[in-house]
């Protein structure tokens, strides 16, 4: 059975912002009566909940969901991106995995590319400024096949759909120690690289999503692999290694001209 | 008021076609003079969106996350369907339309419905070539499976993670005409209001949550596509933003509301472990091909389940319907758990649960052939509830999950405003009282992609709208009014959050509006809702202020409006005097405890007009008929 | 043209460059190990080799190369890791590791600099020693001086961490993963790392051990 019996007490050690032009500091609290089976978030909330009948302001957070699909939550806690656990979103982190009378340092996702927004919730557009740069099949609707026409292979299928499964939480740029997005980016660049669907596009997508995933001023990768460690959705870095093919290939051989050339 | 539906005549087969036909185009030059104002991402948002850019219109899509991705549908597990028929057995659109009325115990209208069967199979050629990963057969091609009771497995799916994929396609579709420059993407925007001008929906007054600023937006037409209202249960499946207050305030606008009382519980949820819960997680309702459902015999019997001696075990579901037993639909299955569990025949610490057992699956099938066919979901279930399934019976209990109800829109999905739709779950329309499983992303996608693009066009060409901007008086009336909304909830500084008060009125609804509702239930809510609105404005406590970042605000917003719809839902509830799929009234039963439509009286959709603050609402019907497929009782004894 | 802007400008070329030039880099310490190797065979064979390598006449040019290699290698890896820091620049309290970095990875910029000090002084006093006609004696000289020999036995734990990181992030880098063979190349990278830098400590202990051959 789980700890759900026994209350448990906690230090939160919170980085409180106000604003992105804030500087920001740690505040601390204590959390009495915590139960086992509260997820960290709703630790949060009972957090939350005291504060506002103290009148103080809540601490932001974001989150939607909280079943570890949307990938709105974020955190770093204990200086580790959704927390202690592998596989596993921050509102699917459950209290019974700390021990009570613990202290709890809970930060934002860190990187210039995702700046402060309040507290611990930050700014992940660039993630959809990436999508928007080549994150795509172009497929108007209305003009698609009928969907057997092309098969695909099952194990590529199966490929495919291990990195699609990628939530856009963010959490490989915040574990990553370079503030790299190439988990992120080589988990879309795989997913459609490998179906049969994406390959008229292969080129253009891997070299306009790497110029825009630069732009956005995340770090290089050096192979750390820490982005996987702490991907909720275990995402593996073998993606990375695809991206880097994908890309090496579109660099060297991929012309332009063949393109305008028919434009 | 008389509801006109727009149906289009002729045989229901070829009514799309026809209307298709009979709808005026827009002029290709001119598309790029319309603005069109899209709120919310999910499926039916983001695939409107992108495929209304695409057309050549000037999109602007708004969504409260901080992308587009992370709308709710995202959260869908289970699958979709599609009249496809590759197994060969024996689907068609016919089938899938005559399952999905009688699904909807004949609540629904039928010309939309078939509609939506006839789609399905191009909603599912255009996610593959979006490059959605479904599941696939060793030879290349698509896998299927029965879904939710089906007798022909028409679903298909993405893992547990269908609603992703597909949303995930829709949105990478909308990012490229984001790119494109023909969709301007606004997230973190909240809107709080429409602008109706000189008749027609003209504009949102949105709050952008990052800054607290309120902004206004014009445009040709305005698209709600904002999901369900289920939050108003406070615990329910559905994500924390969801909300009711873009319909609201359309409502409020001219908008009419269609079945509000119209809710779907779903029998297979993760049970509340206590007061600190904020959401249910719903666990796939596959589960109950193999678990047995059961409750101790005994009232109050707090021994292990291991320890509970089969002869003292009640398999409730397999004793009272023995022919479906634990396969009986989703508002039986829920019914009876509750029905059990008002006994005092509840389990687990908080008796809010029943036994899903797997222990005669495992032995029968083996511990390995069990963990291959739900080894994810065993996972989920240890993860959060921190117990083996694979040893110890699951506890599970039903939870809020989907709105049928809606605004109420024509065959157009145009509401009673002219030029303001509704799409996906937002709107009442194919779904009558019940909806089916993965039905929900179907009618989404089908909206978005394959309905809008065709019936915008044909409002637009209706005639010529003026040129409104944003700074007609019916936008600085609307904004004034969005503001002075915020000012109240600021002004109130009491001692309680909004979140309690959610808590308070969650109770209310679910204990006298949820699984099953009863005349003095619903009197009941009807004088508790407006004493727990009335202590809201008297003690809400909102620290911190209007302009800055503030999802205190946002909730105490959306709670405000909860505490005012919820008093239309129950209101609903009270007037449709029969009992027909997610709406179970204890009044009107057969013998047999299953739900007793009243089709002389009740064949209808009650759609609620806005008379005023303070006055009541009018109800006007749109009556029902049914042509195509003949009102049948169900039966699962 | 567009192949050298795009690797000045893009981050995954940067990086496929500076694996490539470590990686050709690795090839030429597996060289100069199995050169220096001919130290133990006493003056005569290492001097005869010396002189052999000498008189080559593409020696010029393989220096060249092997300055570029060094250099662009060098200047994009800390140009890279320049970048990096600003990619992130308010820190952790304390950030923790969730499984993925290793000794090697962690302590990169800390080895890459102690292999730059390591090979400015290292080429200061034999490649660019005043009088090289003797280069035995010289290299023999300098190895009886403890603190000398303390200074690249460290050296060579350096580049050990260095390369135990390296070689694998290389193939990684050249989109070389596959579950099957990665871990072997992971482990293949770490022994490669340690037996060359093995290797190369063994020389100047032998030599203040034993003071030289015969
Ligand atoms: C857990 C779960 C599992 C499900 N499984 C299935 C399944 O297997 N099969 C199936 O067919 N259906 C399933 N459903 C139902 C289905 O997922 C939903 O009905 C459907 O996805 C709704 O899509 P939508 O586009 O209408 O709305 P949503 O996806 O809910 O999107 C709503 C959008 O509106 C925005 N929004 C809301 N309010 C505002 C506002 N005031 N201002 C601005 N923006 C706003 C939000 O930001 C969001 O972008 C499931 C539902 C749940 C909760
Ligand atoms: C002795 C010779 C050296 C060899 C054989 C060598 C080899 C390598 C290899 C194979 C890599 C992995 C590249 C990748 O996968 O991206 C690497 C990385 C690196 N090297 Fe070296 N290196 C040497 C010397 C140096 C020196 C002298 C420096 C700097 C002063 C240096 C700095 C770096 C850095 C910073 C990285 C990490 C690059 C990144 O950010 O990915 N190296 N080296
Ligand atoms: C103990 C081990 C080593 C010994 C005895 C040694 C010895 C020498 C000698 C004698 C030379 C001069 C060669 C000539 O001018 O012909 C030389 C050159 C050089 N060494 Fe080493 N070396 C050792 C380790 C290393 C290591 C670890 C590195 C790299 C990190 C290195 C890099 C170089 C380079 C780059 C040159 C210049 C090569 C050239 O210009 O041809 N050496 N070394
Ligand atoms: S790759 Fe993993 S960690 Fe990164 S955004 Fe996707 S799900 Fe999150
Ligand atoms: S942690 Fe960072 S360095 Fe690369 S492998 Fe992952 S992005
Ligand atoms: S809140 Fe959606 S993933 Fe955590």
């Amino acid at each position: 059975m789980s700890a759900s019996g026994e209350a448990m007490n906690f230090t939160l050690k919170v980085w409180r912002q106000k604003s992105a032009k804030d500087a920001g500091r740690f505040a601390s609290y204590e959390v009495s009566g915590v139960s086992g089976d509260m997820s960290f978030l709703e630790m949060l909330d009972l957090l939350n909940e005291r504060l506002i009948a103290k009148g103080e302001e809540p601490v932001a957070f974001d989150h939607d969901c909280r079943e570890g699909i949307c990938g709105m939550c974020s955190l770093v806690i204990n200086g580790q991106a959704h927390g202690p656990e592998r596989n596993t979103t921050t509102c699917q982190l459950y209290m019974r995995r700390f021990k009570s009378g613990e202290t709890i340092i809970v930060e934002p996702f860190r990187a210039r590319a995702f700046p402060a927004i309040r507290d611990l919730a930050v700014d992940r557009s660039a993630f959809d400024r990436i999508t928007a740069a080549g994150g795509f099949i172009s497929t108007n609707t209305g003009s698609a096949p009928e969907a057997n026409s092309v098969p695909v292979a099952k194990p590529k299928a199966e490929a495919a759909m291990d990195a699609a499964a990628c939530i856009g939480c963010g959490a490989c740029v915040a574990a990553c120690p370079n503030a790299a997005a190439m988990l992120f980016v080589a988990a879309k660049v795989s997913h459609l690289s490998l179906l049969p669907q994406g390959l008229p596009e292969r080129e253009r997508r891997v070299l306009a999503m790497r110029k825009a995933m630069d732009a956005e001023g995340f770090g290089n990768c050096s192979n750390e692999y820490e982005c996987e460690a702490a991907c909720p959705k275990g995402i593996s870095v073998s993606n990375i290694a695809r991206l880097n093919r994908e890309y090496a290939r579109a660099a060297l051989f991929f012309s332009d001209h063949l393109e305008s050339g028919s434009s | 008021m008389t509801l006109d539906s727009r149906v289009p005549s002729g045989p229901i087969e070829k009514k799309w076609d026809k209307h298709r036909f009979d709808l005026k185009l827009v002029n290709p030059a001119n598309k790029r003079k319309f603005d069109i104002l899209v709120v919310g991402t999910g499926l039916a948002g983001s695939s409107a969106a992108a495929s209304l850019a695409q057309l050549g219109y000037n999109v602007k899509v708004f969504c409260l996350q901080d992308s587009p991705r992370r709308a709710h549908s995202i959260a869908a597990q289970g699958g979709i369907n599609a009249a496809k028929n590759y197994p060969n057995d024996g689907d068609s659109v016919w089938r899938l339309f005559y399952d999905t009325v009688k699904g909807g115990d004949f609540r629904s209208r039928e010309a939309n419905v078939y509609r939506l069967a006839q789609i399905s199979s191009s909603i599912i050629d255009q996610c593959v070539a979006l490059g959605v990963p479904f599941a696939r057969e060793y030879g290349g091609l698509l896998a299927n499976r029965s879904f939710g009771g089906a007798q022909v497995s028409r679903t298909f799916y993405a893992r547990g993670q269908t609603g992703q994929q597909l949303l995930l396609g829709a949105y990478s579709a909308l990012m490229r005409q984001v790119g494109l420059g023909k969709v301007q993407m606004f997230t973190r925007r909240e809107m709080l209001d429409l602008v109706v001008a000189d008749g027609a929906a003209r504009g949102i007054i949105c709050r952008n949550l990052v800054t607290g600023e309120l902004e206004s937006y014009a445009g040709h037409a305005v698209l709600l596509c904002t999901g369900g209202y289920g939050n108003m249960f406070y615990l329910s499946t559905n994500a924390a933003s969801g909300n009711v207050t873009a319909t609201w305030r359309a409502y409020k606008r001219g908008a009419y509301f269609a079945n509000p009382c119209f809710t779907q519980i779903h029998p297979t949820c993760i049970p509340v472990t206590g007061e600190h819960q904020s959401k249910l997680t719903l666990m796939s309702e596959s589960l109950r091909n193999d678990g047995r459902v059961w409750v101790p015999k005994k009232k109050g019997d707090a021994r292990a389940p291991e320890s509970i001696p089969e002869a003292e075990r009640d398999y409730y579901l397999e004793r009272k319907y023995p022919s479906f037993g634990n396969l009986v639909p989703r508002d039986v299955a829920s019914r009876n758990a509750k029905q059990v569990i008002d006994e005092g025949r509840g389990v687990g610490t908080t008796k809010l649960a029943v036994y899903l057992d797997f222990a005669d699956a495992i032995k029968r099938m083996g511990e390995s052939a069990i963990r291959e066919k739900y080894g994810n979901l065993f996972d989920m279930y240890q993860h959060i509830t921190g117990e083996n399934p694979y040893k110890t019976p699951m506890r599970i209990y039903p939870a809020v999950h989907y709105t049928m109800g809606g605004l109420w829109v024509d065959y157009n999905l145009m509401t009673t405003v002219p030029g303001l739709f509704c799409l996906g779950e937002a709107n009442f329309s194919d779904h009558g009282s019940n909806r089916l499983g993965a039905s929900a992303l179907m009618q989404g996608l089908a909206d978005g992609y394959f309905v809008i693009p065709y019936t915008l066009g044909g409002y637009l060409t209706r005639g010529s709208l003026p040129k409104t901007g944003t700074d007609h008086p019916a936008f600085r009336q609307a904004e004034n009014n969005a503001r002075g909304r915020i000012d109240k909830i600021l002004s109130v500084g009491g001692k309680s959050s909004p979140g309690s008060f959610h808590k308070k009125l969650g109770a209310i609804m679910w204990d006298y509006c949820g699984m099953s509702r009863s005349e003095t239930g619903l009197r009941k809510a009807l004088a508790e809702i407006p004493k727990l609105r009335e202590e809201f404005w008297g003690s809400v406590s909102v620290p911190g202020g209007g302009e800055e970042f503030n999802q205190n605000l946002e909730r105490a917003g959306r709670v405000a409006d909860f505490l005012e719809f919820s008093e239309l839902v129950v209101k609903d509830a009270l007037e449709r005097r029969e009992s027909c799929g997610g709406h179970f009234r204890e009044e009107y039963q057969t013998p047999d405890n299953e739900a007793k439509r009243d089709d002389a009286n009740f064949s209808h959709v009650a759609a609620w007009r806005y008379q005023g603050a303070g006055a009541e609402p009018e109800l006007c019907k749109e009556p029902l008929a049914f042509e195509n497929v003949h009102l049948a009782q169900r039966s699962y004894v | 043209m567009r192949c050298f802007l795009e690797v000045l400008q893009s981050s995954i070329a940067k990086k496929i460059s500076v694996a490539l030039a470590g990686i050709l880099l690795v090839g030429f310490l597996v060289l100069h190990l199995a050169g220096n190797l001919f130290l133990l065979a006493g003056p005569q064979a290492f001097n005869g080799y010396a002189k052999h390598l000498a008189d080559n006449p593409i020696l010029p040019a393989a220096e060249i190369l092997l300055a570029a290699l060094f250099m662009w290698h060098i200047a994009a890896a800390l140009v890279a890791r320049v970048q990096n820091r600003k990619a992130r620049p308010q820190g952790y309290e304390n950030q923790r590791a969730k499984g993925g970095r290793t000794w090697g990875s962690r302590s990169m910029t800390v080895t890459a600099l102690f292999l730059l000090a390591f090979l400015i002084i290292h080429l200061k006093s034999f490649r660019f020693a005043a009088n090289r006609s003797d280069l035995y004696a010289l290299v023999m000289k300098d190895f009886q001086n403890k603190y000398y020999v303390g200074f690249y036995v460290l050296a060579m734990g350096a580049l050990a961490l260095h390369l135990s990181h390296g070689i694998q992030s290389a193939f990684q880098t050249f989109g070389i993963n596959h579950p099957r063979y990665t871990p072997w190349i992971k482990r293949a990278g770490v022994a490669v790392a340690i037996v060359l830098a093995a290797g190369f400590a063994f020389l100047p202990v032998w030599a203040l051990v034993t003071g030289g051959a015969r």
